[in-house]
């Protein structure tokens, strides 16, 4: 008898493992299928739906199937148990069947009127992830490819109105949506569609900010193919991935607002609370990013393990994990912390790294960032059917739909309007709307709704998100290419092209120096930031910039001779991208005006321009940084041959 | 009871995983709690306080423990990241310094076991305020369960079976518990890539040269030590009973399958020693085709005698019927992973041949990597095993779809599987390490210790020897005794033995082989691996071979049979039997295979007959007929230049007639011989393991085809 049951319990474990595996499989044929199908767009330049698109057709496909073509199976555990010693919920229970002690672990809390749909179709619940896993998981590669792939000399040149979009434009959008929303949960509970008392403010506050981010991978994948133009590009790409961050910590603080008395009521202190939460939470993930980053550069400068490639790229990967994992067990937000550590890593790290851990860390990050993306837009179209909570309010998809034009609105004119009085180069009008046109929405934004779908709002929230990035990644996304002919922006615009253009000082001085007039006040912060990032920390953490020994005082003499690398005496050439901060057009003028004595390692990065090879190896390095920047590496060296020749 | 009724485990694997959708009858069942197992202390002191609170503060009580129990995950899953981190730096260093007495495992371990002992001794242990309560009725163990407590609804999901016994002893440490993972993750997640970059990068023409061997060393060599072993083992065991020391169950079946699990061997220490000194190619070829194809071998023997379970009364009686179904199942398994995993690997090669998807090297990538993954998930699926399903299929992928991706994407997957590999070894070799301390049921049993080492030497050396001598009948490259003595000597154990033996730790039988193999393998990889050096100079075995180098002496070799080699050509003919179903699988592969599934080779319109004329041409990529020039032609006449194969083609079959159109430019030696252009090597090399210093040269030879003359 040991052994019938013994072999009955092997056959069910048997199968409790290989669901596991089916499901896995399913998504990894959705994969398939998508990778095939957009291979078969992107040669015949089709350019209506991108892979993300894609990936979520195919995923809807599949939830259909799995819905309506699978049998639900017999009532499983639709009963209840009662446990009337128990006073709490502890996070593990011994339960005791006969002999055996199972363990379970405490998964969540689920409000009584879910209880009744849960238990439907086993395999439906098996296609339902723990949303955990999109924050753990499936998350992190793509904000960390995307912050280790911002093309730093136009970010940092565009950096005062891309930081005033993603941080102010945020909140403006979050509270703009807010607002609405809450106009149109008071009109439903007028109408009679909700009960009173069930949506708080502070639920509409919450679907506000997870509304605002945007990720416009769609437009941005057009952008980068028609080679639109690259302020445009920065500007957008900028935006929606600091605008995650901010969303993120913002969505956080906002669940975290839990007034004493009164949900609805303000209450001063924990509005105070919840902000100083916001800023905590912020900087801390910020400086954990960056110092993960920093020691990476450091033990990558100190010690010669570039002559191992793949140590190098082993070590790399490992450290910006520990950044995710590091600000997670600190309590603070690991996404944003590996956002930062991806830039910070793009903009020192990448410097020290051999030529071949470059091309393998690019290429790594690469292929995480499309694995995951294109899991999880699948897994949206999968859960449009598969969720079995879902709540649809047409009232409310209406109004959020509606917020969030008007939201986008509010961020970007207004915002835009501010930003034209002190930039050089104004936002033009055609940028505007593209920009107003590209609020689509995506991982992020799904990724808030899910994570907490207990409560009837929540529920409600998370159907309208799903609704929303349906609609604008196919309907905004299929119409970018009509959109930019329609609003006549640049296309084709080669974007090394625009990069040589850039540092010839010589025929742009006369035009640059006056709108540099007017910049040098504002600018003035972020002056002393490059000044300073030039002269201290990348010859501090780079083998490249000035020698130590000619930047700091007299006085630290030993400490500067003991940091700075050898080679940054040695090949003055080794000077990588110093010279795209130095160089920006308005900054690098301010420099000379200044006349300061830092000017040398200035001129000095633009003589180098002057001589033709640099420019075609320092493009080479940008563009490996980019996206995707295949193609136009192949450009630059045959340009950059011509240009021997 | 009625039969089934309860799902009672075995000795067997069943503990781990609980009945999913058994219909059962009802039971009653008590609930015990067990507090504070995910808890820190103060997290579980501060819930305990809120149980006599409000329901609010409960809610909230739980709310942070789930963020307390993720903080702790995190934390834990650092520790192993700051431990690779360590040992990649010391790695360096010792790469660095040139110093080969310990590899990265080695220190990976000795990390973890530094680690090891900082949790074990340097961790308060929680204290576990146990409380149990008997509940209402349910009928099973559910995957979910749904709890009402004072009106609200939590859920619980089904994490595993603990066993009675144990239920005090488990909650000794929190943070131990932690950093001990579900055995299943070795399985799932670690293991597949380390196999499938071991067949990925099976140096393909030494490989084939060495088939026989290798695969007489895989399959009789590991029946032979797991038979070997258990035996042995067996007598230790009884030795034990008579001693007193047994305290348990320890069947003959038990002893089986230690000697299945311990006879996956898995010389990396050795292998990247090799690697770095350029040690014999013949040699590599040997040590590293046996382990990898033993491991496939040794998890499907262990997977099958935990299926043994003869009828009858006394479950471990010989049973001659349920012994055939064992083996029926090993065939079973191992022909249905191999089959998946080719197949697999035939799709993707198909999929890659007939899309222009190599001009988008990203999305090339990412469709190989789903595919073999599929390939692992498609086997577990059906009930097959997946690691072996995904070794196959990463030969399939090197041997076919290789050829067909971009120069891009060869890196890009190259170095892709490079990098996984490399963390999830290291990650296994750390993780050993730590859980001799960690892993809170070690049976420590000298006796058995002690047994287990003269058995896995006695093991080997019943298994190199006698098979050597055989082979060395057949082969026209006699197997050195110093080569014997190094593969005697290269039987070290590793991440898969390891990964069956943590598999199942539910039995004190298991417990004890949990512990043995924990050991064998720390003093194999230390003791061993750093004694390679010294053993490779004593045997006087060649070092500072460059592997690049190898084909030109093969090629002389085979100018010095056909000029005056008469012991060669007579190794030849005995050869020529033997070998007799490899050179029928080799033409086939060369006029069919290859070119249906890749660029290369002959156009398929040459070697089908006339009259499946449009399925050839229809088959046959355009680019064969386009590029005839012989560059193209990859790897598809590697297995036709084999020293030994040659020349039976040369004895047996014909003069080179154009009939393989793509050969044109080659230039013709001795009538039968024809130099190759170098690109060919250089592209084969690729996929070797770190060759960079590949000097473009090569003599190559086409052979014409069998169905040709």
């Amino acid at each position: 008898m040991e052994r019938q049951s013994r072999a009955v319990s092997e056959k069910d474990e048997y199968q409790f493992q290989h669901q596991g595996a089916v499901e896995l499989l399913v998504f990894n044929f959705l994969l398939i299928l998508t990778i095939l199908t957009i291979w078969l767009f992107k040669n015949h330049r089709f350019r209506f739906l991108h892979e993300t698109g894609g990936a979520m057709v195919y995923g809807l496909i599949m939830g259909l199937i799995l819905r309506y073509a699978t049998a639900p199976t017999d009532v499983e555990s639709g009963t209840v148990y009662d446990c009337v010693k128990l006073t709490f919920s502890p996070s593990t229970l011994l339960v005791n069947i006969t002999d055996q002690v199972y363990e379970y672990k405490y998964k969540r809390e689920i409000s009584q009127h879910n209880i009744n749909p849960h238990q439907g179709n086993p395999i439906l619940e098996k296609m339902t992830f723990d949303p955990e896993i999109f924050f753990n998981v499936l998350l992190p590669p793509i904000i960390f490819h995307a912050g280790y792939s911002l093309k730093k000399r136009h970010f940092f040149q565009n950096l005062g109105s891309i930081l005033t979009y993603a941080f102010l434009g945020t909140a403006i959008s979050c509270i703009v949506i807010g607002l609405i929303m809450y106009g149109f949960v008071k009109a439903m509970i007028h109408a009679g569609q909700l009960k009173n008392g069930d949506f708080h403010f502070t639920d509409c506050l919450f679907f506000g900010s997870l509304m605002s981010a945007t990720d416009p991978v769609t437009v941005l994948a057009i952008f980068h193919e028609l080679h639109v133009d690259p302020d445009l590009y920065i500007l957008l790409f900028g935006e929606s991935v600091l605008n995650d961050a901010v969303a993120i910590v913002l969505t956080y603080s906002i669940s975290i607002y839990s007034p004493k008395e009164n949900p609805n009521a303000f209450d001063a202190a924990a509005f105070f609370q919840s902000v100083g939460n916001f800023l905590g939470i912020f900087a801390g993930s910020f400086a954990m990013g960056s110092a993960y980053a920093v020691v990476t550069a450091l033990l990558t400068k100190f010690t010669k393990l570039c002559d191992f490639p793949m140590l190098e790229t082993g070590l790399f990967f490992l450290l910006s994990w520990s950044a995710f994992l590091s600000a997670e067990a600190a309590g603070l937000t690991g996404i944003v912390a590996v956002l930062f550590c991806g830039v910070t890593q793009a903009h020192y790290t990448y410097n020290n790294l051999s030529s071949d851990s470059k091309v393998r860390t690019k290429q790594l990050f690469e292929f995480m960032n499309f694995l995951a993306e294109n899991v999880i837009f699948c897994y949206m179209g999968l859960a449009l059917f598969t969720f079995q909570n879902h709540t649809f309010n047409a009232l409310f998809i209406l109004g959020a739909f509606l917020a969030i034009f008007v939201a986008r609105a509010c961020n970007i004119y207004p915002l835009s309007f501010l930003l034209n009085l002190g930039r050089k180069q104004k936002i033009p009008w055609n940028f505007q709307h593209m920009m107003m046109f590209s609020g689509l929405r995506g991982a992020i934004a799904f990724a808030l709704a899910i994570r907490n779908t207990e409560s009837q709002p929540k529920q409600m929230m998370f159907t309208t998100t799903l609704l929303l990035v349906f609609f604008t990644v196919w309907i905004f996304g299929g119409g970018t290419t009509p959109m930019l002919t329609w609003l006549q922006i640049r296309v084709g615009v080669d974007l090394d092209e625009n990069l040589k253009e850039d540092p010839s000082p010589q025929h742009q001085e006369t035009n640059n120096l006056d709108k540099n007039t007017s910049k040098a006040d504002s600018a003035r912060l972020f002056r002393m930031w490059y000044g300073f990032d030039h002269k201290y920390l990348k010859p501090i953490l780079t083998h490249s910039g000035p020698p130590l020994t000619t930047t700091l005082p007299e006085w630290c003499g030993p400490i500067s001779r003991l940091l700075t690398s050898s080679k940054a005496y040695g090949e003055q050439l080794k000077e990588d991208d110093v010279e795209c901060i130095v160089n920006q057009d308005e900054l690098a003028m301010n420099y000379q005006e200044q006349a300061s004595p830092c000017s040398p390692p200035a001129r000095l990065g633009l003589d180098q321009k002057a001589s033709p090879q640099t420019p075609g190896k320092e493009n080479i390095y940008e563009g490996d940084l980019g996206l995707g920047g295949y193609e136009l590496k192949l450009e630059q060296t045959s340009e950059g041959q011509s240009h021997l020749n | 009871m009625e039969p089934g009724d309860a799902a009672r485990p075995g000795f067997g694997r069943a503990a781990r995983a609980p009945p999913r959708r058994l219909l059962l009858p009802p039971l009653l069942l008590s609930l015990l709690l067990g507090r504070g197992l995910r808890v820190a202390a103060a997290a579980s002191a501060s819930s305990g306080a809120a149980a006599e609170d409000s329901s609010a503060m409960e809610e909230l009580a739980t709310e942070k423990e789930a963020e307390e129990s993720h903080r702790q995950d995190s934390v834990s899953l650092l520790t192993f990241i700051l431990l690779l981190t360590l040992t990649i730096l010391t790695i360096w260093l010792f790469k660095h310094r040139r110093v080969r007495f310990l590899h990265e495992t080695g220190l990976a371990m000795i990390y973890g076991l530094i680690v090891g002992v900082i949790l074990r001794y340097g961790t308060p242990a929680t204290s576990g305020r146990d409380k149990s309560l008997s509940c209402t009725q349910e009928d099973r163990a559910f995957s979910t369960l749904l709890v009402n407590v004072s009106g609200k609804f939590f859920e619980y999901t089904l994490k595993g079976e603990i066993s009675p016994g144990k239920i005090n002893s488990v909650e000794q440490n929190d943070m131990l518990r932690k950093v001990t993972f579900d055995p299943e993750v070795f399985f799932n997640i670690l293991l597949p890539p380390i196999i499938f970059h071991a067949g990925y990068s099976l140096k393909k023409r030494h490989f084939f040269r060495n088939l026989g061997s290798i695969l007489a060393y895989a399959f009789l060599g590991t029946a032979v030590s797991c038979f070997i072993i258990g035996n042995l083992m067996y007598g230790v065991v009884k030795l034990m009973k008579i001693m007193g020391q047994l305290s348990d169950k320890f069947y003959y079946t038990d002893c089986l399958f230690f000697g299945a699990i311990i006879s996956a061997t898995d010389p990396v220490t050795v292998l990247a020693i090799f690697n770095e000194l350029h040690a014999d190619v013949d040699l590599y070829a040997l040590l590293f085709g046996e382990s990898v194809l033993n491991d496939a071998v040794a998890i499907v023997l262990s997977s099958s005698i935990v299926a043994y379970q003869p009828a009858g009364l006394n479950t471990h009686a010989f049973d001659a019927a349920a012994f055939f179904k064992s083996v029926g199942i090993f065939l079973g398994i191992f022909s249905g992973s191999f089959t998946m995993g080719a197949v697999t690997g035939v799709v993707t090669a198909l999929v890659t041949k007939f899309t222009k998807l190599h001009c988008f090297p990203l999305l090339e990538t990412a469709l190989f990597f789903l595919m073999s993954w599929s390939t692992f998930l498609l086997a577990e699926a059906c009930g097959f095993t997946g690691v072996v399903a995904v070794l196959f299929c990463g030969i399939t992928q090197a041997h076919y779809t290789y050829n067909n991706l971009s120069v891009e994407s060869r890196s890009r997957t190259k170095q892709l599987f490079e990098v996984l590999h490399f963390l999830a070894e290291n990650f296994i070799f750390s993780y050993m390490g730590l859980a001799l301390f960690t892993f809170q049921k070690h049976v420590f049993s000298p006796v058995f210790i002690i047994g287990a080492f003269v058995a896995i030497f006695l093991g080997r050396a019943a298994h190199i020897y006698p098979l050597s001598f055989f082979l060395n009948l057949g082969r026209r490259h006699k197997i050195g005794w110093n080569f014997q003595h190094m593969m005697m000597f290269s039987g070290l154990r590793g991440a898969m033995a390891f990964a069956l033996a943590i598999r199942d730790t539910a039995s004190y039988a298991r417990q004890m082989m949990f512990t043995t193999t924990l050991l064998i393998v720390f003093f194999t990889v230390w003791i061993i691996g750093g004694g390679t050096t010294p053993m490779l100079s004593w045997l006087n075995i060649r070092v500072g071979v460059d592997p690049d180098q190898d084909p030109p002496p093969n090629n002389d070799s085979f100018q010095v049979l056909q000029g005056d080699g008469p012991d060669s050509a007579r190794g030849n003919r005995t050869k020529q039997e033997s070998a007799w179903i490899f050179r029928l699988w080799y033409s086939f592969d060369h006029n069919y295979l290859k070119p249906i599934l890749t660029h290369s080779g002959p156009p398929l319109t040459t070697t089908l007959p006339a009259w499946c004329g449009l399925l050839a041409r229809c088959l046959t990529s355009p680019q064969v007929y386009d590029n005839q020039e012989p560059l193209r032609e990859e790897d598809s006449d590697f297995i036709l230049t084999e020293g030994d194969l040659t020349l039976t083609y040369g004895d047996s079959t014909v003069t080179a007639n154009g009939s393989s159109g793509s050969h044109t430019g080659s230039t013709s030696l001795e009538g039968s011989r024809r130099t190759k252009s170098s690109s060919e090597e250089v592209l084969e090399r690729d996929l070797g393991m770190g060759d960079q210093k590949v000097s473009s040269r090569g003599t190559r030879l086409v052979f014409p085809l069998e169905d040709n003359a």
